[in-house]
């Protein structure tokens, strides 16, 4: 409820001048009406101003009333002298009625104000908690406080601190800086865990009245309880992360120290029994202990290396380094490089030779087509036949595919085999960790690609396609120079 | 160039170091070792190293700055080691003037191809050019500017035989993208890596025996291109 300062005076104007009116009908209709008439009628006026405009004035409409009632109409007339005894049972009788008239009149209407003014409030509070409710970020509720601070409390200026971890001040008109004075109004947010913040308010005008200064502080306490919310939620959901993340820790952790064992044992085995002198210096048995050596450490790097790009993906920090590069390239230099594994099978490359330079990233898609290719190594069997082969699309986009004749994989298996540590054969049965073709996912997707695997006649594929278009930019055309 | 070679070897790894000072003291070298770029600065200005082997990752400084400083007052090679996913600082310590790189991990016989390179560049860029280069069947005249394969004459553009006499003149070193750019574009240039691309492809072409698999012009993944020559 706000009042300006002069509407009250002007309430007990009012109530008077009511009264003056009345009186001056009343003088008017002269000596038609008799004193005890008088009286009554003059209660009316009173309760009306009771009724109006509060207690006060009723009660200053009663006492003026009573000064005129004597003055103009009990004898003497204009003395304010009495000298029948009636008229002054009379006269003392009207004061009383007229005051408690007011009296009742006037705290019915101000009780009645007060709750419309708490009911006012409730709906306030409630609109509050109802905008409030489903948000889980600090500054979201913050930004609804302040919006609800400044309607609520009709102020110029709201500016909101919050103090938890992710300090922020946000203020209300957005992008506006705070008057240079003091603050009118400032209250903090008290929540269980200590001050989460504060909130200071701008608005020139009367201070505020009590009951302002109650719902300023039970706006700041819904805050308080959001804010708090907000966190709890927070909390749990860092809480779930962590629990995933350490259960894949777990996971890999098992995962990667089996992997890791094999070929050190096999390293151990190989170099012990160099060293004990059992082998011969030139027998073919040394050279192939040191070839396994050499084999597999080169099988831990890639290992390591695997685990090296899951970590960066992770990280986001696998951004692919684009420039034009030509896919022929980039398939014959790892077919270079997997010479030795590739030797038990039959490896076909079928790359047109008016492909258009894609937009990838040499390294990364060198990695692709590896682990692509040793994973198609992995499970078809020996001597059997590999393709590599890709085309340009209708929509100018590459699709590329390594397919081999290995066994199918059962429908339910082709969505999750990129996933992270998913195999579908049995640990033991098939070495990896797992990693290699959820890198092939996450480079292939970092190019804007898809990847994806079928099962096709007699075998099994990988797919994937590759944007031809680089920010807009096309593929540079072949240069053309004469000899 | 004294006799033995000097070897200076930057690493902040106890254990590589005690590899690389066996097996290079094994192979006739004189082998000084560092374990901090600092230390590493200060021991080649008080006894110049004929190769410098700087690993990338020191814990006092960026490698990059240590071959940026060494190139302040010395032209001896310098070979940086790095891990796989380190492509970004090769390149740039290649670009600061580093004349080779190995990706840890590496084997022994490639470190020592990589030093051989080096040792025989610096005296090279000494002494005359060789006219001509010899690569398996391919045979460089570069001063003719005559390209052959197993005899016969292959004819190539203008632009690819710079590109080519460009690889040749430092065979058995890696080039980066860049530097070929820069060389046979021009600096205008440096960074279409495509044009690079095309033309080793075209030169594949015409001197490899499969262009897919080839044995001369050799990838440098996401670092450039490296031909090898006869030793």
């Amino acid at each position: 409820m706000r009042f300006p300062a002069l509407s009250h005076l002007l309430r007990y104007l009012a109530a008077v001048g009511l009264m003056a009116v009345t009186t001056a009908a009343f003088v008017a209709a002269g000596r038609a009406l008799t004193p005890p008439l008088v009286a009554l009628l003059y209660l009316l006026p009173v309760g009306l101003s009771a009724a109006v405009w509060g207690l006060g004035p009723g009660i200053a409409s009663a006492l003026s009333g009573f000064l005129t009632f004597n003055y103009f109409f009990i004898e003497p007339y204009h003395t304010l002298t009495v000298h029948r005894p009636s008229d002054l049972i009379m006269l003392v009788v009207f004061l009383i009625v007229a005051v408690v008239i007011s009296q009742l009149v006037g705290s019915a209407q101000s009780g009645l104000a007060e709750a419309q003014a708490r009911e006012r409030e409730a709906t306030r509070l409630y609109e509050l908690s109802v905008a409030l409710g489903g948000w889980h970020d600090e500054r979201s509720i913050a930004g609804i406080l302040a919006r609800h601070f400044q309607t609520t409390f009709h102020a110029e200026h709201v500016e909101l601190s919050v103090t938890t971890e992710g300090l922020f001040t946000l203020q209300q008109p957005a992008e506006s800086a705070p008057p240079t004075r003091p603050p009118e109004l400032s209250v903090s947010i008290q929540a269980a865990r200590g001050v989460l913040g504060d909130i200071r308010l701008w608005r020139a005008g009367p201070p505020p009245t009590s009951a302002e200064r109650r719902l300023l502080r039970t706006f700041a306490s819904q805050g308080a309880l959001a804010l708090e919310r907000a966190w709890l939620a927070q909390a749990e959901s860092r809480a779930r992360v962590l629990e995933e993340s350490d259960r894949l820790k777990t996971a890999i952790l098992s995962s990667v120290s089996h992997e890791l064992r094999t070929p050190l044992s096999t390293i151990k085995a190989a170099i012990s029994s160099l060293r004990s002198e059992e082998v011969g210096w030139d027998s073919g048995a040394r050279a192939d202990l040191i070839a396994a050596i050499d084999e597999e450490s080169d099988h831990l790097n890639f290992l390591v290396g695997n685990l090296l790009d899951m970590s960066r993906l992770e990280s986001g920090a696998l951004q692919p380094q684009r420039g034009w590069n030509i896919l022929s390239e980039i398939v014959g230099s790892v077919l270079q490089r997997m010479r030795r594994l590739t030797e038990q099978h039959q490896i076909e490359v079928d790359l047109p030779d008016d492909l258009p330079m894609a937009p990838v990233d040499y390294v990364q898609m060198e990695q692709v087509f590896s682990n692509l290719l040793s994973n198609s190594l992995k499970y078809a069997p020996a001597g059997t036949l590999i393709r590599i082969e890709a085309r340009i699309q209708p929509d100018t986009s590459l699709i590329v595919q390594v397919s081999n004749q290995g066994p199918p994989v059962p429908e339910e298996h082709l969505d999750r085999i990129f996933d992270k540590f998913y195999r579908i054969t049995a640990a033991e049965r098939v070495s990896g960790i797992g990693l290699g073709l959820s890198i092939c996912k996450g480079i292939v997707e970092a190019h804007g690609g898809r990847i994806w695997a079928e099962n096709h006649e007699g075998g099994f594929a990988f797919k994937f396609t590759l944007p031809l278009d680089w920010d807009g930019a096309q593929p540079p055309p072949p240069p053309v120079e004469m000899v | 160039m004294s006799n033995p070679p000097h070897i200076l070897v930057i690493d902040d790894e106890p254990q590589i170091l005690r590899a690389l000072r066996t097996i290079l003291t094994e192979k006739q070298f004189k082998v000084t070792t560092a374990s901090r770029g600092e230390e590493g600065l200060s021991l080649a200005a008080a006894n110049v190293p004929d190769v410098v082997i700087l690993d990338l990752g020191l814990p006092d400084m960026d490698g990059i700055e240590v071959c940026a400083r060494l190139r302040e007052w010395t032209q001896c090679p310098i070979i940086v080691l790095s891990v796989r996913e380190g492509e970004k600082d090769k390149v740039a310590a290649l670009d600061k003037g580093a004349d080779d790189y190995l990706t840890k991990p590496f084997g022994i016989q490639e470190l020592l191809a990589r030093v051989r390179v080096a040792l025989r560049h610096a005296s090279r860029a000494q002494g005359a050019q060789e006219a001509t280069v010899q690569a398996g069947p391919l045979s460089i005249d570069l001063a003719w500017h005559v390209v052959t394969r197993g005899g016969e004459e292959v004819k190539l553009t203008a632009t690819e035989f710079k590109l080519l006499a460009y690889l040749a003149a430092n065979r058995g070193r890696v080039l980066t993208h860049r530097s070929i750019l820069t060389q046979v574009w021009g600096p205008a240039d440096a960074d279409h890596t495509e044009y690079v691309r095309v033309y080793i492809r075209q030169l594949r072409r015409k001197l490899e025996a499969d262009p897919e698999r080839p044995e001369y012009i050799i990838t440098e993944p996401g670092v450039g291109y490296r031909f090898l020559a006869d030793e």
